[in-house]
C-alpha cells in the first residue's frame, strides 16, 4: 500500500520559503479575462491557437532554469499552486505567464517597481512602432 | 556522464531484483513521489549513472553519482482496490532510494 | 502565425489580402516582454541564450517522433537498434539528445527510452512532478499533459482517464503507466494498425500523431490529426507532492 510521510519537508540550506499566494496589485490589473488569446484571436479572425509570445515565454522559463535563477521543479510547483488558486480562471498561456511573474516577484527576482517601469517602457515602444 | 570514479558508483541492483522504495526524509528537490514510498517492485531497467537530483540542484559536483533504475510496480500494490491484476506502473529511482526485498 | 492568403489573380495583380492579425497590444504581451527584458537586465540569463532557446523551440514538433515510429514499423533492424539504445538511434533521424539545445546545462544529457506496445500491453506516459516530455521528438507538450488533472489522475485511474480520451482498452490488454520523474524521457512505439499494409514510411508517419506517442490514442489508418482536448478539473487528485494532500474531493 502507498506510504505517506506525515513529516513536513526537512529544512535544508537554501530551502526556499513558501510561495506567497496573495494577489499582487500589478498582476491583478493585468489579469483581464477579456483579453486572453482564446477570446482575442477569434475577434480578429486569427486561427492560431497560441499567442505569438508563447514560445518566448517557454524560452524564458527554460533559461531561468538553466541559469539556476529559478529551477524547473520549483517553478512547476508554483504554477500548479497558482493555477489551482489565484489564476484558476485564466486560460493556459496567460496563466503560465502570470504565474511566472508572480513567482519571480515572490522570490525577489524582480520588484513590482521594476516591472511597472519596464512595462511602461515596453508599451511606449510597441505603440510607437 | 559525470562519474569520474566508476568503481565506487553505488549500483546494487540488477534487472529482475525485487526492491522496495525507502521513505527517506524529504529534501526540497527530491523526485521520489509519495505514492511509491514503502512499496515493493521489480527492477525493469538500469538506465544511467548520475548525480541525484538533490546534489545536482545544490551544485555539489564533487558528490558521488549513483546508478539509476526504472522500477516496475503492480498497480494493485500501489492503490487500494485496483481491479486489473496485471496493470503496472514504472518510475525511476537513484540507488539510495531502494532497498533489497527477499520475497 | 497562420497566413490566410486570397489567391484571386484574375486581373494579373498581386494584391494579397493581408493575413488577419490581432491588432491590439495587450498587457499580457507587454508583460511577457518586460519579464524577459528584466531578467536579462538583472543577468539571470543572456539575450543570446534566450534567442538560441527560442530558435530551437520553434524548430521542434512531433514530426521527428512520427518518422521514428514509421521507420521502426518498416525496418526491423532499425527497430531493434531503437529498442536497444534509443538515445543513440535517434541520431539516425537527425535528433541528438546530448545537445538538444546547444546551450549545455547539467540536465541536458537526457536518456530516451522507447516503450514498445504489443497487442497485450499498452503504455501511457505522464510526469506527475512537473511535465517532463520528450521535446526533441514530440515538440511542446499539450496543455492537458501539463495539467494537475491529468498528472494526478493518470497514475491512479489510467483506464478511466484513457476512456475520457476515447481510448477504451479491453481487460486482456495490460496498461503500463510510465511516470517520468528523473532524466529518462519516454515515447510510446504503438502497434502498427491493420489496414496499413504496403504503406510507405511517409504514409505511416502521417497517422502517427503526438497523442499516439504519449499513449492516449491509437494510430488509425483514417486519422492524421489529434482530437482537441478539453481540460477538466481533478475531482480526486492523487498526492505525489511532499506537502500534505488536500483533504476531500
Amino acid at each position: 500500500m502507498s506510504g505517506e510521510s506525515g513529516q513536513p519537508p526537512a529544512a535544508a540550506d537554501g530551502c526556499q520559503a513558501d510561495l506567497d499566494l496573495a494577489p499582487t496589485p500589478l498582476l491583478e490589473a493585468i489579469r483581464n479575462e477579456d483579453k486572453t488569446w482564446d477570446k482575442l484571436a477569434p475577434r480578429y479572425g486569427v486561427t492560431n491557437p497560441d499567442p505569438p509570445w508563447k514560445v518566448s515565454l517557454y524560452a524564458t522559463c527554460e533559461c531561468l532554469a538553466a541559469g539556476e535563477a529559478l529551477p524547473s521543479l520549483e517553478r512547476r510547483r508554483a504554477e500548479d499552486q497558482l493555477g489551482e488558486t489565484l489564476y484558476s480562471g485564466t486560460p493556459a498561456p496567460e496563466q503560465q505567464l502570470l504565474a511566472l511573474a508572480h513567482i519571480m516577484l515572490s522570490r525577489g527576482l524582480l520588484s513590482e517597481k521594476d516591472l511597472t517601469r519596464c512595462m511602461n517602457a515596453v508599451r511606449l515602444r510597441l505603440e510607437a512602432s | 556522464m559525470k562519474s569520474a570514479n566508476t568503481e565506487n558508483v553505488p549500483a546494487r541492483f540488477n534487472v529482475g531484483d525485487r526492491v522496495r522504495v525507502k521513505d527517506l526524509p524529504n529534501l526540497y528537490y527530491t523526485r521520489t513521489q509519495m505514492y511509491v514510498r514503502g512499496v515493493s517492485g521489480t527492477i525493469a531497467v538500469r538506465t544511467y549513472e548520475d548525480l541525484i537530483p538533490e546534489d545536482e540542484a545544490w551544485n555539489r559536483d564533487d558528490a558521488q553519482p549513483e546508478q539509476f533504475y526504472i522500477v516496475r510496480f503492480l498497480q494493485k500494490d500501489l492503490w487500494e482496490e485496483y481491479p486489473f491484476d496485471n496493470d503496472t506502473l514504472q518510475t525511476e529511482f537513484p540507488d539510495r532510494w531502494l532497498e533489497s526485498v527477499s520475497d | 502565425m497562420q497566413q490566410s492568403h486570397n489567391h484571386d489573380h484574375d486581373d494579373g495583380s498581386h494584391d494579397h489580402k493581408a493575413a488577419p492579425m490581432v491588432d491590439e497590444i495587450t498587457d499580457f504581451e507587454v508583460l511577457e516582454i518586460a519579464v524577459r527584458e528584466l531578467a536579462i537586465e538583472k543577468g539571470l540569463f543572456t539575450a543570446e541564450d534566450h534567442r538560441n532557446f527560442t530558435e530551437w523551440a520553434e524548430s521542434i514538433g512531433p514530426a521527428a517522433g512520427s518518422r521514428l515510429v514509421a521507420k521502426a514499423w518498416t525496418d526491423p533492424a532499425f527497430k531493434a537498434r531503437l529498442l536497444a539504445d534509443a538515445t543513440q538511434t535517434c541520431r539516425e533521424i537527425g535528433v541528438d539528445w546530448t545537445e538538444p539545445t546547444g546551450s549545455g546545462t547539467a540536465s541536458d544529457y537526457m536518456h530516451l527510452q522507447v516503450l514498445e506496445d504489443t497487442p497485450t500491453l499498452h503504455h501511457v506516459i505522464v510526469c506527475t512532478l512537473c511535465s517532463c516530455y520528450p521535446r526533441p521528438l514530440l515538440g511542446h507538450s499539450p496543455y492537458w499533459y501539463r495539467s494537475p488533472n491529468y498528472r494526478r489522475r493518470l497514475v491512479r485511474w489510467p483506464r478511466q482517464v484513457l476512456a475520457e480520451f476515447g481510448l477504451i482498452l479491453p481487460p486482456e490488454v495490460d496498461v503500463r503507466v510510465e511516470d517520468s520523474n528523473q532524466k529518462c524521457r519516454f515515447m510510446v512505439l504503438p502497434v502498427r494498425p491493420a489496414g496499413t499494409e504496403n504503406w510507405t514510411e511517409e504514409q505511416l508517419a502521417e497517422i502517427v500523431t503526438r497523442d499516439c506517442m504519449i499513449g492516449v490514442a491509437l494510430p488509425r489508418p483514417d486519422r492524421k490529426a489529434d482530437d482537441v482536448r478539453p481540460v477538466h478539473k481533478a475531482n480526486r487528485p492523487v498526492p505525489s507532492e511532499h506537502h500534505q494532500a488536500e483533504a476531500g474531493e
